[in-house]
């Protein structure tokens, strides 16, 4: 018996140039910047001072039936997608065998403001003042654990905080879960939330561009920390199908491979990169003359994009100009573990609409790159078949191979 | 429905070919086995912790499983990780050459709880008191969640999936069950599987402010008495590969994962008193695994001492086996172990094993009594039979449960 096919059935995303599948979408392919000035903590005294922050989020908006302000902002940030998503997706959950409907979601942080607060309260007073439930809310488990709280989701419901790679990872095991019938309906993306913590880490290692993010560019100078959320609903396509849904894409399979070379630099030559994209292939039954878009993982540091565009290289051969490949960082910055997870929803928009998302902030091209970037200018390509990059510290590669639905 | 969905699939049968385990108790599997079945507890005040009550590790060296070089800057947590998986690696002959490139089809599914929270906090602490720009960049890379697994892959060059999942404390068996699902897809050829955690302020000031930690230090899971837990710390990891992989390079698999069930209550970061999860789980892995409950020779549970999860269990589980569980041997070793949180799971997969292999499961240390009606015991408890179940429930409403069976051509 083969395998089931799964299909994305809603789209639910915040994000710092828009919030909601169609204002998300229509900002992105006019590559509208959310980079601005960090305004969430006193960059002051940090090395950098830009930021895609989520302006204006009103969690009680979206967070309903738990307590908003009981959980930290990545879990209400992955509420407020998911409830879009479900929206978005027409599902009436009670029509779903209870224990069939799963969530499964990623991170890089979790809820790291329980450790800005702890320690704001032990440099204070003392460690004694930190309020119990701060350490029942910091374990990044507590996402999926508010999700399914909060829509009554009741079969497994995993964290896979992969970092970077991470809303990938999430939603390869969703496809994992629906193709071999162990679900019905999962929710699955991944969230972060801006935190003082992560924008240190990555200050100190020099990697945040001053002004803006221009990945692939040959004077780019680096990734900007973002947040957000993206969340897809995904099912079989047999139930889709039976309940009349509208079908954005299908998931074709995914790959995952470590460098195990370095926690925060790549393989020189992108090898891990390469097996990653083969995998997937593999796994969707499709060749490089199939893909016609890539979602690159495009963080906009220099060696990040030198080493990506030499992995399309290494596998596109001579057509590797011609296959498109952009990043929608260069707009939203890097939204972490959200991230792979809202560049799955723009490849699920771009074979469903048959337009790509540009790279913006382009001026001068990289002959180190040399590949099509899409510069700032969206393109409408209708492509049959995308792969959706994604990298990761710890030397984790994320594949994702999303398919038109036919 | 599941079972005719995984029935027809021809899937491979997973096996477990060994496995390593750092604990408490006992580091490596000898050690480990024989202070279990002496009952052996390693709760006890812990120095370290400001003399609470921990499953403590206390000082190690990992110089005899890890050398020298590269250990300096790995956290506590990723310490015992990188040496569970060495153990595995080394009893399955799949340890790399250190100059060598690795394998691309070995990889590790890790689970954990707090992860390095620990090193998130000493990073966070330094920026706030030193000032950001003396906070090390080298320590960064040990703040993200997934870093243990990372660096257990740099270690041991494992090329394949490198993959966290955190599940609360039911992390180790949707771990091990993630790594079973990577094996079927052909995605892999061996994975290392389990769980990890470190024990410290942090994690124990939690432990202490959430209520879950036992106020007099005496862990007494399903004990009449019982009044909370106390954190343990360690890791266990299994390798599992295909049999088709196994009996190709001559290993003799041990054991055979079966069915899993993943059930979340979602009411929020609770346990569900109703029990309606951890029976679901419970009865997802047996009908994956296309058993009866009759079946079930044994039990190893997921009892830390909560009063209000150690209920919670004893109600799953009369749910699921009847009044037949009063016969059916259960042993509940965080007693031994302490809760160690995302590699409880592990670990309690682990001691399934090697009870299965001796058909007697472990003593349930100190354990003098229970309100519960479950068959526990001071004494090792003989048992006949082929199948075993394992669960893990966690405090925030996730449940997982594991079927293994020993291993049968």
């Amino acid at each position: 018996m083969a395998y089931q096919r799964v299909v994305i059935t809603g789209i639910g995303v915040i994000s710092p140039i828009a919030s909601g599948k169609d204002e998300f979408w229509k900002e992105l392919l006019a590559g509208k910047s959310g980079v601005r000035p960090v305004q969430s903590f006193d960059s002051t005294d940090y090395a950098a001072h830009i930021g895609g922050e989520v302006l204006g989020f009103d969690p009680s908006a979206h967070v309903k039936k738990l307590p908003f302000d009981s959980m930290g902002r990545a879990s209400q940030l992955a509420i407020g997608a998911a409830r879009m998503a479900l929206s978005d997706s027409g599902i009436d959950l009670a029509s779903i065998a209870p224990r069939r409907a799963g969530v499964a979601m990623g991170t890089t942080s979790g809820e790291p403001i329980y450790v800005e607060q702890y320690n704001d309260i032990r440099k204070a007073s003392s460690p004694a003042d930190v309020p119990a439930e701060f350490f029942a809310r910091y374990p990044c488990h507590v996402m999926p654990a508010h999700v399914a709280s909060e829509f009554g989701l009741h079969g497994a419901a995993s964290m896979i905080p992969n970092a970077c790679a991470a809303g990938n990872f999430a939603i390869g095991h969703a496809f994992d879960l629906l193709r071999t019938g162990r679900a019905d309906f999962m929710v699955a993306g991944g969230a972060d939330a801006f935190s003082r913590i992560p924008y240190l880490g990555f200050a100190r290692l020099g990697a945040i561009a001053p002004v803006k993010c221009q990945p692939f560019d040959k004077n780019r100078k680096g990734m900007v920390p973002a947040e957000g959320a993206g969340i897809l609903t995904l099912e079989t396509l047999e139930q889709a199908k039976a309940r009349g849904a509208k079908i954005y894409a299908e998931i074709l399979g995914y790959g995952v491979t470590c460098d195990a070379h370095h926690m925060t630099s790549a393989h020189s030559q992108g090898e891990g990169g390469v097996r990653a994209m083969v995998a997937a292939m593999k796994e969707a039954g499709v060749s490089t003359g199939d893909i016609g878009y890539i979602s690159a993982h495009g963080t906009g540091t220099p060696t990040n994009d030198r080493i990506e565009s030499i992995a399309a290289h290494t596998l596109f051969g001579e057509r590797a100009p011609l296959v498109p490949m952009s990043s929608i960082k260069s707009m939203l910055g890097h939204t972490m573990g959200a991230a792979s997870a809202i560049e799955a929803i723009a490849c699920a928009l771009a074979v469903q609409t048959g337009w790509i998302p540009p790279t913006i902030n382009h001026e001068e091209p990289d002959p180190d790159c040399g590949l099509d970037i899409v510069p700032n200018v969206c393109r409408r390509v209708d492509p049959r078949v995308v792969l959706n990059n994604a990298y990761a510290f710890g030397g984790n590669n994320a594949c994702l191979c999303v398919g038109r639905y036919e | 429905m599941p079972v005719s969905v995984w029935g027809a699939m021809n899937n491979p049968r997973i096996a477990v070919t060994g496995a390593g385990v750092i604990s408490a108790i006992g580091a490596g599997l000898a050690d480990f086995t024989a202070a279990l079945w002496a009952g052996k507890s390693g709760i006890a005040a812990s120095e370290r912790l400001g003399g609470n009550a921990a499953g403590d590790i206390g000082d190690f060296n990992p110089a005899p499983w890890l050398g020298n070089k590269g250990v300096r800057i790995l956290d506590r947590g990723t310490r015992f990780l990188c040496i569970a998986s060495q153990m595995a690696l080394a009893e399955t002959n799949l340890l790399q050459d250190p100059a060598g490139d690795g394998d691309p089809d070995l990889g590790m599914f890790s689970g954990t709880m707090f992860g390095g929270i620990h090193s998130i906090t000493a990073f966070d602490w330094v920026g706030q008191t030193d000032g950001p720009s003396l906070v090390s960049p080298m320590e960064f890379p040990n703040t993200v969640i997934n870093a243990p697994a990372g660096q257990a892959a740099i270690k041991h060059k494992l090329r394949a999936v490198n993959s966290t999942v955190c599940c609360g404390l039911a992390s180790g068996l949707y771990a091990i069950d993630n790594a079973a699902w990577f094996l079927r897809f052909g995605r892999a050829k061996y994975l290392l599987a389990g769980g990890m955690e470190e024990v410290c302020e942090e994690s124990a000031l939690g432990f202490r402010t959430m209520g879950l930690a036992s106020p007099t230090g005496n862990v007494q899971p399903f004990g009449t008495a019982r009044n909370g837990t106390a954190p343990g710390e360690g890791s266990a990891m299994w390798m599992l590969e295909t049999e088709e992989t196994a009996r190709g390079r001559g290993m003799t698999p041990l054991f055979e994962v079966l069915g899993f069930g993943g059930a979340h209550d979602a009411l929020g970061l609770t346990y569900n008193r109703r029990a309606e999860g951890a029976t679901a789980a419970m009865e997802q892995a047996l009908e994956m695994s296309a058993l009866a409950a009759d079946a079930i020779a044994c039990i190893i549970a997921s009892a830390n001492g909560s009063p209000v999860g150690d209920e919670m269990e004893a109600r799953a589980l009369r749910n699921v086996f009847g009044d037949r569980i009063s016969g059916i041997p259960v042993c509940a070793p965080k007693a031994s172990l302490g809760e160690t949180m995302g590699s409880s799971g592990a670990m309690a997969a682990v001691i399934a094993g090697l009870a299965l292999d001796k058909q007697e499961l472990p003593p349930t240390a100190g354990f003098s009594g229970t309100d519960t009606g479950l068959l526990l015991s001071a004494l090792p408890q003989a048992f006949a039979g082929e199948y075993a179940l394992i669960n893990a429930f966690s405090c925030d409403g996730n449940n997982a449960a594991l079927v293994i069976r020993k291993w049968t051509n």
